[in-house]
C-alpha cells in the first residue's frame, strides 16, 4: 500500500524495546549492517553517529574502519573511493558540511555506487545556527541520491536498512540519503524497536554484490572517463531511469521489511486523510506534531489530517496526487525557502503533482516555518491548519506564499544603545610595547614593560563571554593581542572562541570582527587585507589608517582550512594567523583533530579493548607553515606570558612589514581534558617542560628555540604531562608502555630535529 | 485513526548501559496529573557540569523501560559550554499513547532547580502550572523558597543536595534524582535505583554505592510542603519570549552593532559553590592574576605615587564575571587571593564592578525597574 500511516504487523522475530535518540539509533544500524568503511567530518547535530560508532568500536563490536576526514569535501572523497571497492560505506554529515562536500555527490550518484548517508537535517550558515531545519536537505534534492526521511528515531533505524537493500537494488545502484530532524529527532530519546543481535539485518541485506570493483586487478576497468556530449545526457538518462526504478522497488523493500520487523512504512505517510478537507503536508518530526493538533481538531469536528512523503528523491507525485485528489485545501509548511521562488521545492511539487490531474480543485498554500530550529509547537500546527481550513470552506487562497512564527522587533529593546564605547586610536596605540629591526645584527628586537603594566592596556575583549570556566582560550588570546599595539580587525573561523563570544545579540569582541566557516578564514582575511591596501592606494581610507589583521582558529581550523592557510601562506599577505590549540574538536564535543597526540582519548578516539586512544601522531602545523617560508612562525602558551607577549609583538612587526605570520598556542581545555578548572597554566606549562610543545620562532627561516626547559632545570618526562590530564592517565599504566613509549620517541625524535634546526641556520 | 503501538512480537526489555534483558514491564503506573496531551511534564532547570542531562535520561529510561509509561527526553541545545545554563525536559505518557511532539516542556508538572544561583538569572519558573511543584537545591526551608519564588506552585520543595553530594562523594544529580521522585508523587525509586545501577555499574562499579546513597538521601532528605490551603498559586507566563530584535528592527546580515555588550551579562550562575576571596592587605599588583584569567574579572586603578611613578592597584573582583574556576588563587604568589566557599551575598557585597556606568542594566539591556 503507498498511502497510509506507518502500522505495526506481526513479525517472526523477537525484538529489544528501548529508549535511544535517532543518533544513537543511527548507529545502532549502521553497526548492524557492519558497513566497510565510514569516512567522515565532525559537525553538530550528526557528529553523535561517529562517536557511539567509535565507542562501539573500541570495545569491538564492529569492523567498520572509521576514518576521521580533514574536512567534508574529504569525508566524502574517502566514501567514494571506499565504495568503488566493493563493500559498503556509510557517511553522516549535516549543514555546511553537507554543502561543504556537495560536489562529490552528484559524482557519486553519477558513477553509480551505492552508499549510505545520514543527513542530520541542520541550518546552513550564514549566520551560523546549530539547530534543526532542512535547509541542507534541499540542496540534496538535485545530486542525483535518493532521499529517504526518517519521522523519528524508530525510522532512523528503519530506514538505514531500508536504504542499504534500496541502493544496491541491481535496477537501482545509487547512494542513499536518510533525513531526519537534527536534534528534534537526533538528540531526543523515545522508545524504540530493534533487533538483538545483527543477524537478522544481515540476513536481509545478505553479501554486497559488487558489480564494478576497483579492486579486481584481473578485470581493470576505468572508472569515470571524460564524458561530453553527446553521451553525458544518456549517462544522466540512466539515472533517471535508476529514480523510477527506486519508486517501484521502495514499496517492495518497505514489505519486505516490514515481513522481518513487523514495521510497515508506506511512500507517503498519509493521516486522517480519509475524508479531510484541509491538509498540511509537513516533512518529518513536525509532522508527527500536526498529527496530535489533527486529533484535537478532528474532536471539534473540523476534516483535517497530514500527509508527509517517506521519501523525496524519487518524488511520489502519483500517491501524493491521489491522496490529495478530494481534499479542499492543502497548506505545504517547509523548514526552508527558496528565496523569490514563492515556496520552496515541496510546494511546487505537490503543486504540479496536483496540476497533472485535470479534475484536481485543491487549493495550495505554501508556507516557511521553524527555521533555524524554531520549535514548531502544538499552536503552530494549529495556526496552518486554520488557514487551509479558512481556504477550503471559502474557496480563495488570499496569501499564498508568506513566512509563519517570524518577530517584528521592539526598536525600544536597550540591546540596540551602545554599552562600551569604542577605544580611540590612542588606546589602541598605548605604546608599551615596542619593535625594531637591529640595523646591526639585521634581528627583530621586541621591548616590553613589565608584564603587570599591561593589566590596564585596553583589551579587545569585554568580559562576559561564554566559555567553560578555566578555558584556556582567553588568557592566551589575550597575552598575544597584549603585544600588539594599534587598529586590529580580527577573523575567527568557527570554533569555541567563536561560539562563545558572539551569541547573538551579544558580542565580546571591542574590535571589529567577523566569522567565517573554518575552512576559509585564511582566504577571507585575504580578500580584506587586499581591500584595505586597495582601498588606501585609492585614497579611500583616512589618513595614518594603519590596521592588523588578525585570525584565529582553533586546531581543527587547521585541519579543514589548511588547503586555504597554505594559499594565503603562499601568497604572503600582510597577515597574523593564530591557531589555538586544545588537541581536538572541542566546540562539536572533544571530536579528535590531526593535532590530538597519539594515544590520547575523544569521543572519536575512545579507548576500550579494541582500540586505545588515537592511532596516529599529532599533526607538525608550525613545520609545514614554515616550509612555506612564511617571515614568521612560532608557538607559545599561556603559562610563559613574556614569550607570549614578544611573539604577538614580532608578528605583528612581521605581518606589517614582510607578509604573514603564523603562530600555535596550546591552550588548555579543562572540560575535555578531564583535568581540574584550575590547573589550565600548570598543564600547558607541562607540555612544554616535557619537550612536547616546544617554545620556538622561524624568523625568515632561521630557528630559534626560545625556551629550552632542560637549561633551566625544568625538563620532565613526558609522563609528567599525561598524568596530569584524565585523557592521557591511561597511557600511564602498564599495558599502554608500547604506545606510550612511541609517543615519547616521537616526541623525542621531533625535538631533536628542532634542536639541530637551532643549532644551524640553514636548517 | 492507527495509532502505531509497537510490533505485536515477542517483547525484551533492556537497558542500553548494559543490555541485560528484563523479561516483562513490572507494573503501569498511573501518572497523577497530566496535561490535554496526556503528559505528565518535567523539566530539570541546571548549569551545564551538574548532570541535569543525564538525570532526565535517567529518569526517563526509568519511566518508559521500568514503569509501564511511554514518554521521551531530551536537554536543550545551543553552545552551551559547562557552567552555562541547561535544561532537561522528560515527557510521560500512557503506554499505549504514541509521542509525536518533540518540543520542550513549556507547561510542566514538576519543575527541577539543580542550582540556585538559576532562579536569579534564568526563567525557571515558566509555565509552571499552578497545581505542579518545584523543588530547589536550596539550604532555605519550604516556606522560604515558596516565598522568595513568589508562591509560584502548590507543592514547593528544598533539600539540600551539595552538601549531600560532598558528604556522599556522589554527583548534584543523583541528589536530584531522589528529589524529584519523590516530588513527583509516581516516579518509583526502586526503578530509578536500578537505571543508575545499569547506568553506572559497568563502567563505574566504585562509584555506584555512593551515588544510590545519595539517591536515597534526596528522596528522604528532600523537604516538601503543599501550601494549595495557605494560597492560590500565582498563575505563571508561558508565552514564548519574543526575541529581542525581530525583521523590523534587527540590523540586516546579522550584525552585532554594539560589540563588548557581553559587559551587561551576569555569569556569576556559572560559579558551583566556590569562588576567589581577595585580600587587599596581601596584594603587591604584581598582576599574574589578571593574566591567567579567562574572564577579565580584576578591576584595576592607575596610580600616580609620590615620586610620579605610575603603578597599577588592584582593586577587587567584578564577580558578575567570574566563573569559579580558581586558576587565579594558583597564580598569586602572595595568598593575597584564596578559596572561599560562596555564602550566599558575598559576591554581592565584595564585587567590585568594571563597569560602573552598566550597573542597574539587565542582561538585555534595559535598565532595572526597583
Amino acid at each position: 500500500m503507498l498511502i497510509t500511516e506507518r502500522h505495526a504487523r506481526q513479525s517472526a522475530l523477537p525484538q529489544l524495546t528501548d529508549f535511544k535518540s535517532g543518533n544513537e539509533m543511527a548507529a545502532l544500524a549502521a553497526n548492524h549492517i557492519n558497513f566497510h568503511v565510514m569516512g567522515y567530518y565532525p559537525i553538530t547535530p550528526s557528529t553523535e553517529i561517529a562517536e557511539y560508532l567509535d565507542e562501539m568500536f573500541a570495545q569491538g563490536e564492529h569492523q567498520i574502519r572509521m576514518i576521521a576526514a580533514d574536512g567534508e569535501h574529504g569525508g566524502a572523497g574517502i566514501c567514494y573511493g571506499a565504495s568503488t571497492g566493493g563493500g559498503r560505506v556509510f557517511n553522516a554529515t549535516s549543514a555546511n558540511g553537507f554543502l561543504y562536500a556537495l560536489e562529490q555527490f552528484p559524482v557519486q550518484s553519477g558513477t553509480r555506487y551505492p552508499m549510505v548517508m545520514d543527513l542530520v537535517t541542520r541550518s546552513v550558515s550564514g549566520p551560523l545556527d546549530i539547530r534543526g531545519d532542512h535547509s541542507d536537505l534541499y540542496f540534496s534534492l538535485n545530486t542525483g541520491w535518493i532521499v529517504l526521511l526518517a519521522r523519528d528515531p524508530q525510522a532512523v533505524y528503519d530506514m538505514n536498512v531500508v536504504a542499504v537493500r534500496l541502493g544496491e537494488h541491481p535496477n537501482v545502484r545509487l547512494p542513499v540519503i536518510v533525513a531526519y530532524d537534527g536534534f528534534f529527532t537526533s538528540h531526543q530519546k523515545r522508545r524504540v524497536s530493534y533487533f538483538p543481535d545483527r543477524q537478522p539485518v544481515q540476513g536481509f541485506l545478505g553479501p554486497f554484490q559488487a558489480q564494478r570493483s576497483t579492486l579486481d586487478p584481473r578485470n581493470p576497468i576505468t572508472v569515470g572517463p571524460y564524458m561530453n556530449d553527446p553521451d553525458l545526457i544518456n549517462n544522466k538518462y540512466q539515472q533517471k531511469l535508476a529514480m523510477d526504478a527506486a519508486l517501484r522497488v521502495l514499496p517492495q523493500v518497505f514489505e519486505q521489511y516490514a515481513t522481518l520487523s513487523g514495521r510497515s512504512y508506506p511512500v507517503v505517510d498519509a493521516y486522517r486523510i480519509e475524508d479531510a478537507e484541509a491538509v498540511l503536508v509537513l516533512l518529518n518530526s513536525a509532522a508527527e506534531t500536526a498529527k496530535d493538533v489533527a486529533d484535537e481538531l478532528r474532536k471539534q469536528g473540523k476534516k483535517v489530517g497530514v500527509l508527509s512523503p517517506n521519501v523525496l528523491r524519487p518524488f511520489p507525485a502519483d500517491a501524493i496526487r491521489e491522496a490529495l485528489k478530494h481534499v479542499g485545501a492543502v497548506l505545504i509548511a517547509e523548514r526552508a525557502d527558496s528565496y523569490g521562488g514563492q515556496g520552496n521545492a515541496l510546494t511546487h511539487e505537490v503543486k504540479s503533482a496536483l496540476k497533472d490531474d485535470p479534475d484536481n480543485k485543491t487549493l495550495c498554500l505554501s508556507r516557511i516555518y521553524g527555521l533555524g530550529g524554531k520549535d514548531f509547537l502544538y499552536e503552530d500546527a494549529e495556526a496552518l491548519f486554520r488557514l487551509a481550513l479558512a481556504a477550503a470552506s471559502s474557496g480563495k487562497v488570499h496569501i499564498p506564499f508568506d513566512y509563519h512564527g517570524v518577530t517584528p522587533g521592539n526598536s525600544r529593546n536597550g540591546a540596540l544603545s551602545p554599552v562600551l564605547p569604542p577605544f580611540t586610536r590612542e588606546e589602541m596605540r598605548p605604546g608599551l610595547v615596542s619593535v625594531e629591526k637591529d640595523a646591526a645584527s639585521g634581528k627583530v628586537q621586541v621591548r616590553t614593560p613589565p608584564l603587570w603594566k599591561l593589566a590596564v592596556r585596553s583589551r579587545v575583549f569585554a568580559p562576559g563571554h561564554g566559555a567553560c570556566p578555566g578555558c584556556g582560550i582567553f588568557p592566551a588570546l589575550d597575552q598575544l593581542f597584549k603585544g600588539m599595539e594599534g587598529d586590529i580587525v580580527v577573523l575567527y573561523q568557527t570554533g569555541c572562541a567563536m561560539v562563545v563570544t558572539t551569541g547573538y545579540p551579544f558580542s565580546a569582541h571591542r574590535v571589529t570582527y567577523i566569522h567565517n566557516l573554518f575552512q576559509n578564514g585564511s582566504a577571507t582575511l585575504s580578500g580584506l587585507v587586499e581591500m584595505f591596501l586597495e582601498r588606501k592606494a585609492r585614497g579611500e581610507l583616512p589618513e595614518g589608517e594603519d590596521i592588523t589583521f588578525v585570525m584565529i582558529t582553533g586546531d581543527g581550523g587547521m585541519d579543514i582550512g589548511m588547503g586555504p592557510t597554505i594559499g594565503a601562506a603562499l601568497r604572503n599577505h600582510n597577515m597574523v594567523i593564530v591557531e589555538y590549540d586544545n588537541q581536538g574538536y572541542m566546540n562539536t564535543g572533544s571530536q579528535l583533530s590531526y593535532s590530538t597526540p597519539l594515544g590520547h582519548m575523544t569521543s572519536t578516539s575512545h579507548v576500550g579493548q579494541a582500540q586505545g586512544g588515537k592511532t596516529f601522531h599529532h599533526k607538525d602545523t608550525l613545520q609545514i607553515m614554515a616550509a612555506c617560508h612564511i617571515p614568521y612562525v612560532f608557538s607559545s602558551v599561556e603559562g610563559y606570558a613574556d614569550d607570549l607577549v614578544k611573539k604577538g609583538a614580532k608578528a605583528q612587526w612581521y605581518a606589517k612589514n614582510q607578509g604573514l605570520a603564523f603562530g600555535k598556542v596550546l591552550i588548555s581545555c579543562p572540560l575535555n581534558w578531564r583535568a581540574p578548572d584550575e590547573s589550565g597554566t600548570d598543564v600547558v606549562q607541562a607540555a612544554v617542560d616535557c619537550n612536547f610543545f616546544p617554545l620556538y620562532e622561524v624568523e625568515e627561516g632561521v630557528t630559534t628555540i626560545t625556551y629550552d626547559p632542560a637549561t633551566v632545570g625544568r625538563k620532565i618526562p613526558v609522563t609528567q604531562w599525561l598524568g596530569a590530564m584524565g585523557k592521557t592517565r591511561h597511557l600511564t599504566l602498564p599495558e599502554y608502555r608500547e604506545p606510550l613509549e612511541r609517543f615519547a620517541a616521537e616526541v623525542e625524535r621531533r625535538w631533536r630535529r628542532l634542536k639541530a634546526m637551532h643549532d644551524h641556520p640553514d636548517l | 485513526m492507527h495509532a502505531w503501538q509497537g510490533p505485536p512480537c515477542p517483547q525484551i526489555l533492556t537497558d542500553t548501559a548494559n543490555s541485560v534483558a528484563k523479561t516483562h514491564i513490572k507494573s503501569r503506573t498511573q501518572l497523577p496529573q497530566t496535561d490535554n496531551q496526556g503528559f505528565f511534564g518535567i523539566r530539570l532547570e541546571s548549569i551545564g557540569g551538574l548532570g541535569a542531562h543525564v538525570a532526565g535520561q535517567i529518569l526517563a529510561q526509568a519511566g518508559v523501560l521500568r514503569m509501564g509509561l511511554n514518554g521521551a527526553n531530551f536537554s536543550s541545545y545551543g553552545s552551551e559550554k559547562k557552567g552555562s545554563p541547561v535544561k532537561a525536559y522528560v515527557r510521560f505518557c500512557a503506554a499505549e499513547q504514541e509521542v509525536r511532539t518533540s518540543s520542550p516542556v513549556d507547561r510542566p508538572h514538576l519543575v527541577a532547580v539543580f542550582h540556585e544561583g538559576l532562579v536569579r538569572t534564568e526563567p525557571v519558573l515558566w509555565g509552571l502550572l499552578p497545581e505542579g511543584a518545584i523543588i530547589v537545591n536550596s539550604l532555605r526551608s519550604p516556606s522560604q523558597v515558596w516565598d522568595g519564588l513568589g508562591r509560584p506552585a502548590a507543592k514547593v520543595g528544598a533539600v539540600n543536595a551539595l552538601a549531600i553530594a560532598v558528604e556522599e562523594s556522589s554527583r548534584v544529580n543523583t541528589v536530584m534524582l531522589g528529589a524529584v521522585a519523590r516530588a513527583s508523587g509516581f516516579i518509583k525509586p526502586e526503578a530509578v535505583k536500578e537505571v543508575i545501577q545499569a547506568t553506572l555499574g559497568e563502567r563505574y562499579p566504585q562509584l555506584l554505592a555512593s551515588n544510590l546513597r545519595a539517591f536515597d538521601r534526596g528522596f528522604q532528605e528532600l523537604a516538601l510542603e503543599d501550601f494549595s490551603h495557605a494560597a492560590a498559586a500565582v498563575p505563571q507566563n508561558y508565552a514564548r519570549h519574543a526575541p529581542p530584535f525581530g525583521y523590523l528592527d534587527a540590523p540586516l546580515g546579522g550584525a552585532v552593532m554594539n560589540p563588548g555588550n557581553t559587559a551587561l551579562k551576569d555569569l556569576s550562575v556559572s560559579r558551583n559553590g566556590f569562588l576567589p576571596a581577595f585580600h587587599r592587605e596581601r596584594c603587591v599588583d604584581c598582576a599574574l592574576c589578571d593574566l591567567v584569567c579567562p574572564d577579565f574579572c580584576f578591576v584595576w586603578a592607575v596610580e600616580r605615587k609620590g615620586d610620579g611613578v605610575e603603578a597599577i592597584r588592584l582593586k577587587g573582583i567584578d564577580y558578575q564575571f567570574c566563573k569559579g574556576c580558581l586558576k587565579c588563587i594558583d597564580a598569586c604568589p602572595t595568598l593575597a587571593l584564596s578559596t572561599e566557599r560562596e555564602e550566599e551575598g558575598y559576591a554581592e557585597r565584595h564585587s567590585v564592578p568594571l563597569f560602573p556606568h552598566l550597573q542597574g542594566f539587565s542582561q538585555n539591556g534595559e535598565r532595572h525597574h526597583h
